[in-house]
């Protein structure tokens, strides 16, 4: 009863948007860790918090709060496409560009046609009228050819992916929007000269609609990118370079708003522009938003999650849904597969390709409820409520399926910087463990020898109890090497200088490279976190560079074999 | 690097005792006399620590006993020679040891150590100064061929 009390409460106050923002980060980045931890995509995480708090479940975040979010929701739109354009470089098209095209062809057909030809199916058996089966098929069919690029690139991003399948998949969700917009102006005529809704006119001004749409956006993009690429080539310090492109941005989303031409597309030319016109200026601008982007990104999806009505569907609502979701995925994987052995595709595109096109979302949604205002009645809400249902089946499938291609096409954590590796590893991992210790009788000539046999820097001097007494480094060395005779009768004890600091091996490799820069120590003596707190060997800053270069070359390698 | 620096004339003596325990006392004590944060007990501590690992005597009647620590004001030798030789010290060669120079530096010179450690190993290593060293009639004097034998050299 107090429960139930409290909620009602809730439910008759209307949240500040601000609340409703900090709820939906805080809770979306919890609900994101806890998926995390079960290995499932963050993105569900948040969607699925988004279904909790919103309009089917505990309605915190209700109509009113998400109809205050739309802005917001369209910038976070804006950064994913800036953010996608930037990885589509010309050189990726000149290269693949026929291959690009071939795929994102089948895959869209192929869902179209499977998607289309099941539901005119189902519809026909159930209502034996032909038109309205076919208008539906045509108009779902044309729907479900979408592939929301937000999802999709998240979970790229999450396990920074880096390779051939990557780099389809990013060639393929920013464009396939297009293909969606152009198939449903199609299937839309047709639809209502069916429906008996639309005169000759009509297919004339529903067409040349969608080619502004289009076009529209892809000039509004290129000529901002042009503009701001003119602008960015000046030198302008770091901050004033981040406040100009997130206005950029922000103004260009605005426009898009105003002319009616699609956001994604639109921002998606403005990066793609800069990437190419202005590489290495841009690199910054990008990672600038990329810096920032996070909150966005979980605000976006809670909301999204939060805006899908699914409480309460009926059951045949769910059943077309159900047929919807798995004819678009055959069709998908399908499409994507003969698109890919036409082209002679890479075998990772091939095999896994199809897994990371299921998402749906935005121009999905926004195509049903242009459906529910053009035709109405009941196809126009079976279409907003098949289309709902399907996108929470899809975006709760659709990032583990994402996870599991590129994964399986062994390209996750190939997209690392050194930061990043240094935050995974731990101090204990870079042990010089090769580095041989003397212990304090060693004789200098000894140790004379083994520096010639090894390539360490410093050497660890251990006591007869194997604790740690002291270190040897080869530059203070150059004192006792005046004289042979010292190397008969100096040994380790005389030579080794008391350790520096210390830390034990599951420091992260970050903390313990900061610590080494601070105290400008070339290595740092590592101890074993477990009881006898014994000595594993030294980390030398060195060659955890060596390392770290290494990995991260052979971590290109692959993504590019 | 100039033994002058860290030699005085009255760090030199004449050594009494016969044995290892008996000359290396002697020259803690010199030693000691002039460092105000070190005690005597420390010192003979670190010393005999030292001597533990493997002696210091290097052959041809030289032995050169060294310590690091925290404390020491700066860094200094002390010299002690016997015309009799000690024969317990345990030494590379089975000559007994004639001349000991004790050298202790504090622990953050380890450069100024290590050099004179080889400094002195580089002066002591020609045969006739030692044997001048051990025919000296006064410190003066053996602090003269000690400290000089660096100057010919510039």
């Amino acid at each position: 009863m107090i429960a139930a009390d409290s909620l009602a409460i809730i439910n008759h106050t209307h949240l500040p948007a601000l609340l409703v923002v900090g709820l939906a980060i805080f809770f979306g980045t919890v609900g994101a860790n806890i998926f995390q931890k079960l290995r499932i995509p963050q993105v569900v995480g948040y969607i699925f918090i988004g279904i909790i708090v919103g309009r089917s479940g505990l309605n915190l975040i209700d109509e009113e709060a998400i109809r205050s979010l739309r802005h917001f929701n369209f910038f976070a739109l804006g950064v994913i496409g800036f953010m996608i354009g930037g990885e589509l470089h010309l050189d990726l098209f000149k290269k693949y560009g026929r291959h690009f095209f071939v795929i994102l062809l089948s895959e869209g057909m192929g869902a179209f046609f499977f998607v289309g030809g099941a539901v005119f199916v189902l519809v026909w058996l159930l209502l034996h009228d032909f038109n309205t089966a076919l208008s539906l098929g045509l108009l779902l069919g044309a729907i479900s050819s979408a592939t929301a690029p937000a999802a999709t690139v998240d979970v790229l991003w999450e396990y920074k992916t880096r390779g051939i399948l990557t780099t389809t998949v990013f060639a393929i969700v920013a464009l396939d929007d297009g293909l969606a917009l152009v198939l449903y102006g199609i299937a839309s005529t047709i639809a209502g000269v069916l429906l008996g809704q639309t005169t000759g006119s009509g297919y004339f001004a529903i067409i040349s609609h969608t080619l502004y749409e289009l076009l529209g956006a892809v000039v509004l993009g290129a000529g901002s990118g042009f503009l701001l690429s003119w602008i960015l080539h000046r030198p302008y310090n770091r901050e004033k370079s981040l406040t100009f492109v997130i206005g950029s941005l922000a103004l260009i989303i605005g426009l898009t708003l105003i002319l009616k031409v699609d956001l994604i597309l639109s921002t998606m030319a403005l990066g793609m522009t800069l990437a190419n016109l202005i590489p290495r200026r841009s690199n910054i601008a990008f990672q600038m938003v990329e810096s920032i982007a996070p909150p966005i990104y979980v605000l976006f999806f809670v909301v999204v999650g939060a805006g899908l009505h699914i409480a309460g569907m009926a059951a045949w609502i769910w059943y077309i849904a159900i047929v919807y979701v798995v004819a678009r995925t055959l069709g998908k994987m399908i499409g994507a597969y003969l698109g890919a052995r036409w082209t002679g595709a890479a075998q990772p595109v091939r095999k896994y390709l199809g897994y990371c096109l299921f998402s749906q979302a935005g121009v999905a949604v926004g195509l049903a409820i242009l459906s529910g205002n053009i035709f109405g009645g009941d196809i126009g809400n079976s279409i907003v409520m098949i289309i709902t249902a399907t996108t929470f089946l899809v975006q709760i499938i659709g990032p583990p399926c994402v996870k599991y291609a590129v994964k399986r096409a062994g390209e996750v954590g190939l997209n690392v910087t050194e930061e990043d590796l240094m935050r995974a590893y731990k101090a204990g991992q870079m042990v010089s463990r090769e580095t041989p210790a003397f212990t304090i009788r060693t004789p200098l000539a000894q140790i004379l020898q083994t520096i010639a046999d090894t390539d360490a820097m410093v050497y660890p001097v251990v006591d007869p109890q194997g604790r740690l007494a002291g270190l040897i480094s080869i530059l203070e060395l150059r004192q006792s090497l005046a004289d042979a005779q010292l190397a008969q009768w100096v040994v380790a004890y005389d030579l080794m200088l008391p350790p520096p600091d210390n830390i034990e091996e599951n420091t992260p490799l970050d903390k313990a490279i900061t610590t080494m820069k601070q105290q400008n120590l070339e290595c740092l003596p590592v101890f074993a976190e477990a009881e006898d707190h014994r000595f594993l060997g030294l980390l030398e800053l060195r060659k955890v560079n060596r390392q770290l270069s290494q990995e991260i070359l052979r971590r290109r390698q692959a993504s590019e074999a | 690097m100039k033994l002058v620096d860290y030699l005085t004339v009255d760090r030199v003596v004449k050594l009494e005792g016969a044995t290892k325990t008996q000359a290396l006392g002697q020259l803690i004590d010199v030693l000691s006399g002039g460092e105000p944060k070190v005690s005597r007990g420390e010192l003979e501590k670190a010393v005999w620590h030292r001597e533990g690992l493997m002696s210091t005597g290097i052959g041809n009647g030289l032995a050169i006993p060294h310590v690091r620590m925290a404390d020491l004001k700066s860094s200094s030798m002390t010299v002690g020679v016997s015309r009799e030789g000690i024969s317990d010290y345990e030494s590379l060669d089975p000559t007994p040891i004639k001349i000991i120079v004790l050298i202790a530096a504090p622990q953050g010179q380890h450069e100024i150590y290590l050099k004179l450690l080889a400094k002195v190993t580089q002066v002591l290593k020609h045969s006739q100064r030692r044997e001048a060293i051990i025919a000296a009639e006064s410190a003066r004097q053996i602090y003269e061929i000690l400290t000089g034998a660096q100057d010919d050299r510039g």
